[in-house]
């Protein structure tokens, strides 16, 4: 540098005074003997002015360009000698792809009489500096400093990079580094000039926080979890008035909780709870306390499912699962996306070998699918597994919310449809696996489903264990037997079942007319009876029957494709009377016990007939009548 | 501060010159070494050293507000809404008054901030005016400790006088401004000067921000430390300086003298006043 400012200051001043008053030197100053310490580090202020301090070595990093600095001569900050220049490579550049690497003291310095690191800088375009900074001495990096995205142009512009806390400077070889990339895929050059640490009067006091200065909960935590804590930062007032923010490591915090049964902190703050209850996790830098609080809401050990979710039995075919170990997953963005107030943790477990994701202080979780969106169109259903240690009775609940992004493909654009669904009591209970099938004709709001993106999981159980995240298609053909009816046979006079023996001579066809196909098909190496392309069917007994004494008419159905389905019983006369069963089935065989009385006015003591009518294709089985 | 010595005006004044060049620096040791100022006797007539419970207002015989955004942002096209709320003015328990502004919307306003005045309360001609004030930072934050001529509302500014004894733009928050403001010399075109830290700013501390008025002299002091006289010959127009004068605070919000408040401005921004003192000569 050939020209000192601090001269040409005080040249312009009347009085000479000031050249003294600045000219304060420590070397002159006496030390008594037992001031001494072992080893003292030289307080040189100087990185790089006109050339390297004759300690500094630069090493780039790896995968770096590792000829990106050069000592230019050319272009130099208000006529300095020379000044450090860096070419930053184009993008997929063989000899390195970025420019990068570290300034360091070989002998170390003692900065601790500063309070900012300085320098000036300027490009060949406007580009941002990915990260400039100081402390990293190619080590364990403890005294950290990083200004990320720096904005440059192409004029000189002095950077101030504020010390948290200069005592931690005392032996310190990291004195600057950088490291930055193409813009838009394009090299440029960079210099930097007059770097040195300086004790700048004009910077406000420098302030420290961690988790960005925000005060934050974090609740149900239980023994033995581990919370990193981050958002570690220097906010110093520059002096053109407005605040520099620059990230800083762990090192220079003090943390402490207010109550070590319950967290404890460790120096790189690391949180580990030790037991139930509350404690706060508070810092100081530079014995200036942070202002901002971590609180720690603890709770005892949260039970958890001992046995796995039931094993999906549907067809892999008719299946489109997002986390399933009984079937190939789609890809799923997160689990968890972390939200604006969502509180929700998560942790991916095992129960009995099977995955489990198990979340934490649910209010509710976003879900994404967003990279590549699913097309659920030719699907009928939604599945879910859960499991909640948490008091389930209403007006507890579960919700369920789907987004579809619409023919775009992106959130917004006024083209996406949700729908959310709400699971209560008694479907939803505690302590066991709840298996739910939503037909998604049940998420009447979400009119498309070809770009679903996102799922919302939220309620008021805050523990959520979540396995068998599907969608599926029903088939037209159970992938299971209807389940075996476990009646005595001495309580039972049955009409279709392999379990019983049947009235003889029943005709399961007989011709009224109907459109409907009826066959029988083997499932499971059960006879099952197939109404197709039903519009209505009758049942013929072979002997009219006096149910005098019973209370039920038992069936198993399965239908995926019916929206109409009524059983009759008919007596002489005829006497008829229809009971609506509900279709169509959605979590596989429905088994429904109708009460006979139901079926007033026919004649209970003389029934020789039953008959269907609806639409679709029909499972029958278990057709019985018992106790 | 009784007793003050001025001999070496004569420097003083080769200094206030070079001033125009933008680079005039003082620093702390050069005061006590070459200030020797006139010997003025001074006799305690007004304070407030704002004793009282933390998150009440000031005393209300001493203070009265400005409330609102003024005629054209009170002539300088500031953009904060005055309220007398004690989120804006308040009192802190520790013998301070804490003036708040603030980035909020408020009845179309986008800033909140506080204006106090003595007007109609305490007024007088002639004397040491003192406070003890840290002040806001940050671009477009534009504190004041101020007077303004008490027949202002027959006698329209710039005719009444004004008399500014500490202004600061937030973006060089190392830089105090003192002011006088007369007919013909008003506005861009007011007499003034200012004075520097080399390596310190304002708002970190607290500093005593004093004039000392007389019939044929304004004095600027800040710690103690005379950077400015003027006199009625200093003056492009009438000398208005010859009748009583109320004193205000507030912290303006953008403005023509301090420009616009940028995103990167940090809020709230607090002007602390630890004690205003008033003495006449004896």
């Amino acid at each position: 540098m050939r020209t000192n400012t601090t001269n040409r200051f005080t040249s312009m001043l009347a009085f000479g005074l000031l050249a003294a008053s600045l000219l304060v030197s420590t070397s002159c100053e006496k030390r008594a003997l037992e001031d001494l310490e072992p080893i003292s580090f030289p307080a040189n202020p100087d990185v790089f002015r006109d050339d390297f301090t004759p300690d500094l070595a630069y090493a780039a990093f790896g995968g770096s360009d590792v000829r990106a600095f050069q000592v230019d001569r050319a272009v130099t900050y208000n006529n300095s000698l020379q000044s450090m220049r860096f070419d930053v490579p184009d993008a997929n550049t063989p000899t390195g792809s970025y420019a990068g690497g570290v300034f360091l003291s070989k002998t170390g310095r003692n900065l601790s009489g500063y309070n900012a690191l300085t320098f000036y800088i300027k490009a060949t375009q406007p580009a941002t500096i990915a990260t400039l900074g100081f402390g990293n001495d190619f080590g364990a990096n403890r005294n950290l400093v990083t200004l990320s995205g720096m904005q440059v142009n192409t004029n000189w512009k002095k950077v101030i990079i504020p010390i948290p806390d200069a005592t931690k400077l005392s032996a310190e070889k990291g004195l600057f580094y950088y490291a930055t990339g193409p813009e838009n895929g394009r090299g440029y050059t960079f210099w930097i000039d007059e770097v040195r640490f300086e004790k700048l009067g004009t910077l406000g006091a420098a302030t420290s926080v961690f988790n960005g200065g925000r005060d934050t909960v974090i609740s149900g935590l239980e023994p033995g979890d581990r919370v990193t804590i981050s958002g570690m930062q220097v906010i110093a007032n520059l002096p053109t008035g407005v605040n520099q923010v620059a990230d800083i490591s762990p090192n220079y915090f003090n943390f402490s909780t207010s109550d070590s049964s319950v967290a404890r902190v460790d120096a790189a703050g690391v949180v580990t709870v030790i037991g139930p209850g509350t404690a706060n996790i508070t810092a100081t830098v530079n014995q200036k306390p942070t202002g901002n609080t971590m609180r720690i809401n603890a709770v005892g050990s949260v039970p958890g499912p001992v046995i796995k979710a039931p094993v999906p039995t549907r067809d892999a075919a008719n299946v489109l699962s997002l986390y399933s170990n009984a079937y190939n997953n789609v890809p799923v963005d997160t689990w968890n996306t972390r939200w604006q107030f969502s509180t929700a943790d998560n942790t991916f477990i095992q129960v009995q070998g099977d995955d489990v994701i198990r979340y934490k202080s649910l209010n509710f979780v976003g879900i994404e699918f967003t990279s590549q969106t699913i097309n659920a169109t030719t699907m009928d259903g939604f599945h879910l597994d859960i499991w909640t240690p948490d008091n389930t009775t209403a007006p507890n609940n579960f919700k369920v919310l789907l987004v579809d992004f619409g023919p775009n493909n992106v959130f917004g654009g006024g083209d996406d449809k949700s729908h959310e669904v709400t699971i209560a009591a008694p479907t939803l209970k505690s302590n066991q696996w709840v298996s739910l099938d939503i037909p998604l004709s049940s998420f009447t709001g979400l009119t498309t489903r070809a770009n679903l993106a996102q799922l919302v999981l939220s309620g008021t159980i805050p523990n959520l264990y979540l396995d068998n995240v599907y969608f599926y298609k029903m088939s037209t053909v159970p992938s299971a037997p209807a389940p075996t009816p476990t009646y005595s046979a001495a309580t039972v006079v049955s009409v279709f079942s392999d379990a019983y023996t049947n009235i003889a001579g029943t005709n399961l066809n007989p011709v009224w007319g109907q459109a409907t196909v009826v066959t029988q098909v083997p499932i499971g190496g059960n006879n099952t009876l197939v109404y197709s392309n039903l519009n209505y069917q009758g049942i013929e007994l072979g002997s009219n029957q006096n149910l005098n004494g019973l209370n039920f008419l038992h069936l198993d159905y399965y239908s995926v494709n019916s929206t109409s389905l009524r059983v009759f019983l008919i007596s002489p006369g005829p006497v008829e009377k229809s009971f609506t069963l509900t279709v169509p089935t959605t979590a596989g065989w429905n088994s429904v016990d109708i009460p006979l009385s139901n079926f007033s006015p026919v004649n209970l003591n003389n029934v020789f007939q039953l008959k269907f009518e609806g639409n679709g294709t029909i499972y029958l089985d278990n057709i019985l009548f018992r106790l | 501060m009784k007793t003050q010595k001025l001999s070496t005006l004569r420097n003083w004044f080769i200094a206030g010159s070079l001033w125009a060049t933008g680079l005039l620096a003082f620093s702390a040791c050069e005061r006590e070494a070459i200030q020797e100022l006139p010997q003025r006797n001074w006799e305690l007539t007004w304070s407030d050293e704002f004793e009282g419970t933390a998150g009440t207002l000031p005393d209300s015989t001493k203070w009265t507000y400005d409330i609102g955004t003024g005629n054209n942002g009170w002539g300088n096209a500031e953009l904060q809404f005055y309220t007398k709320r004690t989120s804006n003015v308040q009192l802190n328990g520790e013998g301070q008054l804490v003036i708040t502004a603030r980035r909020e919307n408020f009845s179309g306003s986008a800033f909140t901030s506080a204006r106090l005045k003595t007007k109609g309360l305490f007024e007088q001609k002639y004397g040491r005016f003192e406070a003890r004030i840290k002040t806001p930072t940050g671009p477009g934050i534009w504190p004041a400790f101020w007077m303004l001529g008490a027949n202002i509302d027959s006698v329209p500014w710039p005719q009444c006088g004004e008399i500014d004894i500490m202004e600061q733009r937030g973006q060089e928050s190392h830089i105090n401004h003192g002011s006088v403001h007369g007919p013909g010399y008003s506005g861009g075109n007011a007499k003034t000067k200012s004075y520097m830290l080399t390596n310190g700013r304002f708002n970190n501390d607290f500093h005593v921000y004093a004039v000392e008025w007389g019939a044929d002299f304004i004095d600027y002091f800040v710690d103690g430390f005379l950077y400015q006289r003027i006199a009625p010959a200093d003056l492009t127009g009438e000398w208005v300086f010859n009748q009583p004068f109320f004193m205000i605070l507030n912290i303006a919000v953008g403005g023509n003298f301090v420009g616009f408040p940028t995103g990167a401005t940090p809020f709230p921004q607090t002007m602390t006043v630890d004690y205003i003192k008033v003495y006449r000569q004896k």
